[in-house]
């Protein structure tokens, strides 16, 4: 079972001062939180990780900061021991494109279908890109979990 | 879909209504002959939307609504939550309540666990196992409600603490349970393993090594009987888990049998943490005081669920109501291997490979029997209740 000293300093050496020069933030003693800064980083992150044997993606959170922000966050938790390590991404809120990690990571497409189809965000080359949750009639371009989803199929008012 | 993964194979719709379980979900399963070459699953027939419902409710209603994920394991959903907020509050839970909590976890677990073998044994074609370890659950369901109150949604867990206690009869109800089940479940342990019809449908069966349960993903007993030494128990312990270790329960060989067998060594770890909770239960308060509004923050909050780690990710905006939760369930993570596993094996193993990741489905229900054509509606008493079916059954029998 991997120390979390050790992956604490493994990780932040990877993002601050290796190839990446990446910002780090520690917000809980056990969590550190790496803010990518472009989509073309995350796959070659993620093979550092699961090189350094830290690649359990626990799941993959989307968030919508509210219309005026113009972007989305994703947010790819790993869970090596007692460490959470997670990798923040933000994307356009319309037409982002990001890569899949299924390639690395089987188990990383159920939740990239998931907050894909959540959240509007398309994640390029899957093997099934068919929606996992949401039902087949489901409207196209209406995502229930941003903010401006009023539930009942419509979206809120402007 | 991808049209070269659809050519020319036979293709066998299963579900979305009972795919060998009691739970909605749809299964493509693609065969050559009996063989399966494809399994491509899809969910959300039972999706309700909970992660969006969130948004609308304070901290407080929340913790009723995250209680309803699951019917089967409603409390370490709560404490999930719990714990999250509690963080994100700064508020400091007195030792008895952390235990307690603990405590109903593991009597959850307990519940969970037979509650598998059960349905492992029907899905195996042994019915009579279904039964009695059905019967035997009874009586940690009993001591669950005399905990508690309630059978399934016990609502245990109040923001801040626990709303209940233990006296010193409900005590020695729960350790008279655990010594009946400690027995049961050795006996249990030693039918799986040597029962020659149940071995046929487990030793061998939906082999995962240890590389694939890492690659997949595996989370819970479904990982251990791989080999991998994941449990959050142990890796993280949270709420008394630090003052009440976790001896880790792993098997080699990861076919169904080793899933079987690492479950029902996990009930004697259950047992043994379930006495020694009650012989060293701290003394003190059950609830500290929780501020109405959480101060801005993000959490993540992870628990050891009976079917492995579930995973809460929590963002306050400062007032009373979260921004965002995010919930990923241990099924999502094993639902992966199925589909995997399920390649190169017979048809009719599909649905043992299924039942052994223990997916999550519905709980049982009260009856309230009512006639009101004839006579006034009719309430039954636990007691009568439990009367009448041994009566029924006695009936039968002679």
């Amino acid at each position: 079972m991997p120390n979390l000293d050790d992956v604490l300093s493994i990780v932040t050496e990877l993002a601050e001062r290796w190839t990446w020069k990446m910002e780090t933030r520690r917000p809980e003693s056990n969590r550190i939180d790496i803010l990518l800064t472009s989509t073309a980083d995350l796959v070659p992150f993620v093979t550092a990780l699961r090189v350094q044997r830290l690649g359990y993606l626990s799941t993959i959170t989307g968030l919508d900061p509210g219309l005026e922000a113009g972007q989305l966050e994703l947010l790819y938790h790993f869970c090596p021991g007692a460490a959470v390590i997670t990798l923040r991404l933000k994307v356009p809120r319309d037409g982002s494109h990001v890569p899949t990690l299924s390639q690395i990571i089987p188990s990383a497409e159920s939740a990239e279908r998931e907050v894909g189809e959540m959240f509007g965000i398309t994640f390029d080359d899957l093997r099934n890109p068919d929606p996992l949750y949401l039902p087949d009639d489901w409207p196209a371009g209406l995502y229930p979990l941003r903010k401006d989803f009023a539930g009942n199929g419509r979206l809120k008012p402007a | 879909m991808d049209p070269r993964l659809e050519a020319e194979r036979f293709t066998i719709p299963i579900g979305p209504q009972h795919p060998a379980l009691k739970e909605p979900g749809h299964f493509r399963i693609t065969v050559e002959g009996e063989i399966v070459t494809q399994a491509v699953v899809r969910l959300g027939y039972a999706h309700r939307g909970i992660e969006k419902a969130a948004e609308a409710r304070n901290w407080i209603r929340n913790l009723y609504l995250f209680e309803r994920v699951c019917g089967i394991c409603s409390h370490i959903h709560a404490t999930a939550f719990c714990l999250g907020v509690e963080r994100l509050a700064g508020v400091d839970v007195p030792p008895r309540a952390q235990a307690l909590r603990v405590l109903v976890a593991e009597l959850e677990r307990i519940h969970s666990h037979l509650l598998w073998l059960g349905v492992a044994g029907h899905e195996a074609g042994f019915d009579t196992l279904f039964m009695y370890s059905w019967r035997d659950r009874e009586a940690i369901m009993d001591v669950l409600e005399g905990l508690t109150g309630n059978r399934v949604n016990y609502s245990a867990n109040v923001l801040g603490g626990v709303k209940c206690d233990v006296d010193d009869a409900q005590r020695d109800a729960i350790l008279r349970a655990v010594d009946l089940l400690e027995k049961r479940t050795e006996h249990y342990l030693q039918v799986v393993t040597t029962d020659a019809l149940f071995l046929q449908r487990t030793r061998g069966i939906g082999v995962m090594t240890r590389a694939q349960a890492e690659v997949l993903g595996a989370v819970g007993p479904t990982a251990r009987a791989s080999g991998v030494e994941r449990d959050v128990r142990i890796e993280a312990p949270y709420a008394a888990y630090p003052s009440f270790p976790v001896r880790l329960v792993v098997d080699t060989r990861g076919d169904l049998e080793a899933r079987v067998v690492v479950r029902m060594r996990e009930l004697f770890e259950c047992y043994r943490l379930v006495r020694e909770i009650l012989d060293h239960l701290p003394p003190g308060e059950v609830r500290g005081r929780m501020p109405r509004r959480v101060p801005e923050g993000e959490t993540v909050s992870r628990v050891e669920a009976p079917r492995g780690e579930l995973f809460y990710f929590i963002k306050s905006n400062g007032s009373d109501t979260p921004e965002r939760v995010r919930v990923r369930t241990p099924t999502v993570c094993n639902m992966t291997s199925v589909v995997k596993l399920a390649v190169g094996h017979q048809l009719a193993d599909v649905p043992m490979i299924l039942a052994g990741i223990d997916p999550c489905f519905s709980c049982n229900d009260r009856l309230i029997e009512v006639d009101r054509s004839s006579r006034p509606a009719e309430c039954w008493t636990w007691e009568q209740l439990r009367a009448y079916g041994v009566n029924h059954y006695h009936g039968h029998r002679s």
